[in-house]
């Protein structure tokens, strides 16, 4: 035995030692070494290792801003301002977490339209929309609860609006909302339960469920912009002929897309860390008072085309349904959806059409949430809420009897 | 090669998507340009002497420390005691206003707000103007036009009167500048070191992108 051969056989033998243990070899190659994907991804393949990234930076950024973090109604704005000033560093990990928030659903939005645009929804990867859509979920409710957090007058007047649309809810309504708030109004009470929920349990189902969404996607394979199968063509070994290993192919592509990604994420954090008053809202720079409500009462952008839906009905009620439907109904994509051709790449005219309307109402109605309900302008909204909806009633109809243009055998 | 240009130009357009900043007045107030300059330390300094005689009469600065002060903009902890707090302060209290509790609910009714956080939540140019906005009507009572019924008087009245207009202006100007140094004291901080965390990420990033190029040699399109 040579020298150089010694250490290796030490690593090997540590190694088979694990793994006689601990699956640690299979796991791997399954999901990293030998999990092929298809070589012809694109820009918008970015977002689901950016979902990640941005993911775990919420976790440590949260974390450590826990450590200096006071959830009381006395104590939660000062604590804030104690972070930003006081605390070594805070004022970085705390503008990384409040952009981050904002980052993170700029990214969901693009991973959910890339799905979208190239019907990875569609047979064999139902689960994994479906999974996904729960993630989506799981995330508004996380970035609801954490706005309470810093208990600034945009914080508690929001929570305000969002908590009493329970109440709106027949015959159950008002004692559902006092059981949300643990008060008669979003008090101390609702701080330190948003606080739990924030920091332990919805961060708990968000990886459980990002786990079950990757497992689900290893299961049935990664779609791609041609939206063919590349398992249908295999080598003699039995690999897919157009899909290459995640590791180190897209290893090192998707560190190019995180680091591309984190040049204007550290330009918003340095330099524009309000936003423009979208990602920190200048009224949650004075601290709650329930007494005092603003001119004003926005949520934060990401929920603005929900709530530019429930505005543009003139019943309270219906338009909490309306607003839950505008997202409940994402999760019938995939039976929506009764086109056999994934890719918008050879797609109908009528399903361009569609999810043009469609992109365009939601960010028409993104922009009408941010602003005041003017007579016109919840007009307007309706008339968005009405084509938001139209996409998915109109979608099932329309897909049948679709003109296509003939999918390649193989990608491109 | 086209792939990056599109990729930039996408990058491009979502960065250049109209934002639109939200004014901080009421509708249908015209705010003047602050014009203030944070790397100015002399104008925060000024600011700084500014609002301890004619602010901390009644408001506090309550998120903030002298020596913290004394340490931004260059003043060391025995300048800071002098200059603000007529010696009668120690460097690690926070700036507290000088009005007893509870004087300010007899005499003026409400209770002046804290303005640690004036400049974030309202803005400088808002700061600027408000200050500036004090008119008197024939009866000689005064009013504000920014903030019209304000409980507030024209504390700047004295400047407004025996200095010049560009002094006045400059003593307004000054205050507001303090005011958002107080708002976010390492706002200087976060910029001086942006810029070095984008020109490593930028390193990084044509690091990556060559890593990628050489990996990829072998896929054939």
């Amino acid at each position: 035995m040579s020298y150089q051969d010694q250490p290796q056989t030490k690593r090997a033998s540590l190694l088979s030692w694990l793994d006689r243990r601990y699956p640690i070899v299979s796991t791997w190659n399954e999901h990293v070494g030998e999990y092929y994907a298809p070589k012809n991804f694109n820009f918008w393949y970015f977002f689901g290792s950016l979902a990640l990234l941005v993911l775990v930076n919420q976790f440590i950024t949260g974390i450590w801003l826990t450590m200096s973090y006071k959830p009381s109604a006395a104590e939660a704005f000062n604590s804030i301002e104690y972070i930003m000033r006081d605390v070594e560093w805070g004022w970085l990990i705390r503008y990384m977490h409040s952009t981050g928030a904002s980052a993170f659903f700029i990214v969901i939005y693009l991973h959910m339209m890339r799905g979208l645009l190239y019907g990875s929804y569609k047979e064999p990867r139902e689960l994994v929309w479906i999974l996904g859509m729960f993630l989506f979920l799981v995330l508004m409710a996380e970035a609801f609860m954490g706005y309470l957090l810093p208990w600034g007058q945009m914080s508690y007047w929001g929570a305000q609006v969002i908590i009493s649309l329970f109440g709106a809810i027949p015959v159950i309504g008002p004692d559902l909302a006092l059981w949300v708030r643990g008060d008669f109004v979003i008090s101390d009470a609702t701080l330190n339960r948003f606080f739990a929920l924030h920091v332990i349990a919805l961060p708990l189902v968000l990886i459980i469920l990002v786990f079950m969404h990757i497992v689900a996607l290893h299961k049935v394979g990664s779609n791609n912009p041609d939206g063919v199968e590349i398992k249908k063509y295999k080598n003699e070994a039995g690999l897919p002929i157009d899909g290459i290993p995640f590791h180190p192919y897209y290893s090192v592509k998707d560190s190019f897309g995180a680091v591309f990604f984190m040049i204007p994420f550290a330009l918003i954090v340095f330099y524009w860390p309000e936003g423009g008053g979208f990602f920190l809202e200048p009224p949650n720079f004075e601290p709650a008072n329930p007494l005092k409500t603003p001119e004003h009462i926005a949520p934060v952008w990401y929920f603005t085309p929900y709530y530019a839906i429930l505005r543009a009905v003139p019943d309270k009620f219906l338009g909490v349904v309306a607003m839950g439907a505008a997202i409940a109904v994402l999760f019938a994509m995939p039976w929506l959806d009764r086109c056999k051709v994934k890719s918008i790449r050879y797609r109908g005219t009528s399903f361009k059409l569609l999810l043009t309307m469609f992109v365009v109402s939601f960010v028409v109605l993104g922009y009408l949430g941010t602003q005041p309900a003017t007579p016109e302008l919840t007009k307007l909204a309706q008339i968005f809420t009405v084509l938001y909806f139209a996409f998915f009633l109109v979608l099932p109809f329309t897909s049948v009897h679709e003109q296509t243009k003939p999918v390649p055998e193989r990608v491109h | 090669m086209k792939k990056i240009i599109w990729i930039l130009s996408f990058s491009a357009t979502l960065l250049a998507m109209p934002f639109t900043t939200q004014a901080a007045g009421g509708p249908g107030i015209e705010l003047e340009p602050a014009h203030n300059n944070l790397r100015d330390a002399d104008s925060l300094q000024r600011g700084a002497v500014l609002f301890s005689n004619y602010c901390m009469a009644c408001h506090s600065a309550k998120y903030i420390r002298y020596n913290r002060i004394a340490r931004d903009i260059g003043w060391s902890d025995e300048q800071v005691i002098q200059q603000m707090a007529y010696g009668l302060n120690k460097v690690v209290d926070e700036v507290q206003t000088r009005m007893l509790p509870g004087v300010a609910m007899d005499v003026l009714g409400t209770e002046p707000p804290d303005l640690s956080l004036m400049a974030r939540l309202k803005g400088t140019d808002y700061i600027y103007t408000f200050l500036r906005a004090y008119h008197q009507d024939e009866n000689g009572n005064w009013d504000n036009t920014v903030l019209k019924g304000t409980s507030m008087p024209n504390v700047l009245e004295g400047i407004q009167r025996h200095a010049s207009a560009e002094d006045y202006a400059q003593a307004a100007r000054d205050i507001a500048n303090f005011l958002e140094y107080v708002g976010e004291p390492a706002k200087m901080d976060r910029m001086d070191l942006g810029w070095k965390v984008i020109a490593f990420l930028l390193v990084l990033l044509l690091l990556t992108y060559v890593l990628k190029k050489e990996y990829w040699r072998d896929i054939k399109h």
